[in-house]
């Protein structure tokens, strides 16, 4: 099984920038949570779209379409039932269940789902060595770079050992499919654990692995790989920036909710 | 590189795991370090690349120079760059998202300028055999590719001073020669190598060789020496080469070089050879006849749509009471084909029946009574936290009572040794114990089936032959085993039929001995014939161990 998010593919936008990936994306996030009505939202998340299928990212929309799903159900039935509307329809305890609520939770759950599209489209797209090169070229020093992009590294690795204890118990007779659906959440529980113990002992073993390889020294440091500008970065660059203006105005002058 | 008097106790171990070790290496030189599991090599290791006392709390004495320099607080950083290392568990040692990241993220730490990074990353790609991996994700690789890979990150480096912990227990036997045959050349350009090795392969390429047991030195002594005396080899839990034992169990007084010298002097004393000799190896005869337990037809299986097949079309029948080795160079398919074979994988295409219904149609408890397997990294299929647990998950989901949980826990314990460590936590327990655990695990289930996925990789050789005992033990008491291994010997001494697997395909599927004759198929497979079985292949005999044709050769000189 495929556990990263990269697609290994040379596209335009695979070939763009890290800077301007890194840029562009924070442009996108910035658009995403500026729009204040699903109006607003769609447009968006049809650019994302269109550029997921650029990037030959649309199998990785199809393999996360459940947690997409559920950010946004879950969104839209949290936010619509406990939004404080003026003139509820329904009010019992908390609940309060009106138009407003309802516009409001529509408006969040797509504004959360495009949000993630767009953590998809730049994960897709983008290397983890290559987000860690980006920090580095707008002044991040290379070991904060290395940090905070670990998290991107090592959750393939949890996902990793977690799947492998799920086929270490299924192997020997424990079947996590069986039951309703909330028993086989539950299931799945008792494997967090282990994975967990595992990567505190790995942890260990990669700091070593990191020393070992000159990961303490003062630099200077070089890149393996090497990144040229050309009109696509500046094309992209000037669109993702308009974009981001874009939406900032849009939902200035056309109001949110 | 210069130890004297080095002892070392693990912070919380009762005994010292180093005790007064002396060693000398010098530049350019290439020394193995050999012996049994828990006498110290690893901890050997450690202090030599600065592991210990660095990132191993515990009380460490002697004198320590490293690279002209007397070491008392330097760290791993210090030496950074400077001495390569690989640790036995490789797969923590990989954090890069594709296979030349991993291999150029050191020398970007180093600050090497790109144009010789990237002629750098080629070369030790090259060198480990991974060419065309290079965008591929570490994570996704095969076991002994992976392996490949730690040592490639490591050699890239060009560090003075290379200290490796068994680095070549994943590959296949060609890859482990050309692997070696590498790190030996690295003494032309001057740097020094201290290798743990479990195989008499490394002696041969080493300048010396050093036995240590229990925590001591046993001996340090030139490798050619080191050969010719299978004793030494024997009581660290090597094996020793089979030409060496052939020779002291004949009696001969000076060593043989070759196969051809050997089958010279041995066919002159087993001269007239009668018929029923040429069958001796075929005594156990072929499991015709039996039930068909389990069919794989026209397996195909695909990891990602562009990439090449990872297995493509095998078909193969197993049959009660059948020994199966499953043998086939790194990265050829032979985990997959387990995984489908018990269900965990679905192929693309073609399909698994066990007794006639696809094994995905049978509900998992009854899978697992059918077709248990043996993860080929133990620390990827244990995760109690106690011994007992971890054997008694099994039995649990079957239903069992309590009572014949305890039972068959206390059983399959007892098969691998494991009893008295119970309360233990797995972790604590050595490579081999783990492997060990993780039998046991299965055996609890008492499947009909068994695949062990190389079941005796990182273990000394006291400790494979326990492993093999065991298993020949539950094949006599009517398991059905599939193993698959890269360890030729044992092959040639426990397999009855193999099956062989080359880039997806099968290539072979019938008794050993034919396979061993066919040396296009075992060049393929990557694979060597044991000097033994080459040996007899030569005086037109059929043989499995170095103990058979002595025995033979014994009983044809009583005749004459
Ligand atoms: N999760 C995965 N995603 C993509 N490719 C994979 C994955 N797992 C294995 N492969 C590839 O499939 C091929 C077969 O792998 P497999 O693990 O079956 O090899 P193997 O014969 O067990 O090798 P080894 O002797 O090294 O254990 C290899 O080329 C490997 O790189
Ligand atoms: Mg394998």
């Amino acid at each position: 099984m495929k556990l990263s998010i990269y697609v290994v593919a040379n596209t335009p936008l695979h070939r763009l920038h890290p800077v301007v990936k890194v840029v562009g994306i924070f442009c996108f996030f910035v658009a995403a949570f500026t729009a204040g009505s699903p109006i607003q939202s769609l447009p968006l998340a049809a650019v994302v779209g269109a550029l997921l299928w650029l990037g030959g990212a649309l199998a990785n929309v199809w393999r996360f379409r459940w947690f997409l799903a559920l950010v946004f159900f879950m969104t839209f039935l949290v936010w619509s039932l406990f939004f404080h509307s003026e003139a509820p329809w329904f009010a019992w305890g908390p609940v309060r269940l009106g138009y407003d609520g309802v516009r409001f939770a529509l408006a969040t759950a797509c504004r959360l789902t495009t949000f993630f599209a767009v953590g998809l489209l730049f994960l897709s797209t983008t290397r983890v060595e290559e987000f860690a090169d980006a920090l580095g070229m707008i002044g991040v020093p290379a070991k904060l770079g290395f940090v905070m992009t670990l998290a991107f590294r090592l959750v393939p690795a949890f996902v990793d050992a977690a799947l492998s204890v799920v086929q270490a118990q299924r192997c020997r007779g424990f079947d996590f499919d069986r039951g309703n659906w909330l028993e086989r959440v539950r299931h799945y529980l008792p494997v967090i654990v282990p994975v967990f113990i595992g990567a505190l002992r790995r942890a260990d073993l990669m700091a070593m692995a990191l020393e070992a390889r000159g990961f303490q020294l003062p630099g200077p440091r070089t890149s393996y790989r090497t990144y040229a500008w050309g009109w696509g970065d500046a094309i992209a660059l000037v669109g993702s920036v308009m974009l981001a203006g874009t939406w900032l105005l849009w939902a200035r002058f056309a109001g949110g909710n | 590189m210069y130890l004297r008097g080095v002892s070392f106790t693990y912070a919380g171990g009762a005994l010292p795991a180093l005790r007064g070790v002396d060693l000398v290496v010098r530049r350019g030189e290439m020394v193995v370090v050999m012996g049994a599991s828990r006498a110290g090599k690893s901890t050997l290791v450690k202090v030599l690349n600065r592991t210990i006392p660095s990132f191993q709390p515990g009380s460490l004495q002697g004198e320590i120079w490293l690279l002209g320099q007397r070491c008392e607080q330097e760290t791993v950083a210090d030496f950074a760059g400077r001495i390569g290392l690989v640790a036995q568990d490789f797969e923590a040692q990989l954090f890069s998202t594709s296979v030349e990241c991993e291999v150029a993220f050191a020398l970007e730490q180093f600050g090497v300028s790109p144009p010789e990074m990237r002629q750098r990353v080629h070369a030790a790609l090259r060198s480990v055999g991974l060419e065309g991996f290079e965008e591929r994700d570490p994570a996704t690789l095969s076991g002994g590719e992976k392996q490949r890979l730690a040592i490639a990150a490591m050699l890239a480096l060009e560090p003075e001073l290379l200290v490796l912990d068994e680095p070549t227990t994943d590959l296949d036997p060609l890859g482990k020669e050309e692997v070696l045959a590498v790190l030996a050349g690295l003494r032309r350009e001057g740097r020094t190598l201290v290798v743990v090795e479990h195989e008499t392969i490394a002696a041969e390429m080493a300048d010396r060789v050093v036995f240590l047991a229990e925590g001591r030195v046993l001996a340090d002594m030139p490798a050619q020496a080191a050969l010719r005396s299978p004793e030494w080899f024997r009581c660290c839990a090597v094996r020793p080469p089979d030409l060496a034992v052939l020779a002291h169990g004949l009696g001969w007084a000076e060593p043989v070089r070759s196969v051809e010298q050997a089958a010279a002097r041995v066919r002159e004393r087993l001269m007239p050879v009668q018929k029923d000799d040429r069958a001796a190896g075929q005594q156990q005869g072929e499991a015709s006849g039996h039930d068909v337990l389990l069919v794989a037809e026209k397996l195909s299986l695909r990891y990602e749509a562009h990439a090449p097949p990872a297995l493509a079309n095998v078909s193969l029948t197993i049959r009660t009471g059948e020994f199966l080795a499953l043998l086939g160079h790194n990265g050829s398919g032979k985990t997959t084909l387990a995984k489908c074979l018990n269900g965990l994988l679905r192929p693309s295409d073609g399909e698994v029946r066990w007794k006639g219904v696809p094994i995905l149609s049978i509900p998992l408890a009854e899978r697992a009574v059918a077709v248990g397997y043996v993860f080929q990294n133990p620390d990827h299929q244990i995760f109690a936290d106690r011994v007992w647990d971890e054997v008694a998950f099994g039995p649990r989901n079957l239903g069992l009572s309590e009572q014949a949980v305890a039972e068959r826990v206390r059983q399959a314990l007892g098969a691998v040794g494991l009893l008295e460590r119970c309360d233990d936590d797995p972790f604590w327990l050595t490579k081999g114990e783990r492997q060990r655990l993780a039998v046991a695990s299965l055996l609890a289930l008492e499947p009909q089936v068994l695949i062990l996925d190389e079941p005796t990789t990182g273990l000394d050789y006291n400790e494979q032959r326990q492993t093999m005992e065991l298993i020949c033990r539950l094949h006599r008491q009517g398991m059905t085993v599939i193993m698959i291994t890269h360890t030729a010997w044992l092959v040639a001494e426990y397999a009855e039929r193999v099956v062989l697997l080359h880039r997806g395909e099968l290539l072979f599927d019938g008794p050993t001995h034919e396979l061993f004759a066919r040396d296009d198929l075992m060049n393929a497979a990557r694979f060597r014939v044991p000097d033994i079985v080459r040996l007899g292949q030569r005086c037109g005999v059929r043989v499995r161990s170095v103990e058979e044709l002595v025995r033979m050769v014994g009983r044809r000189s009583e005749d004459r």
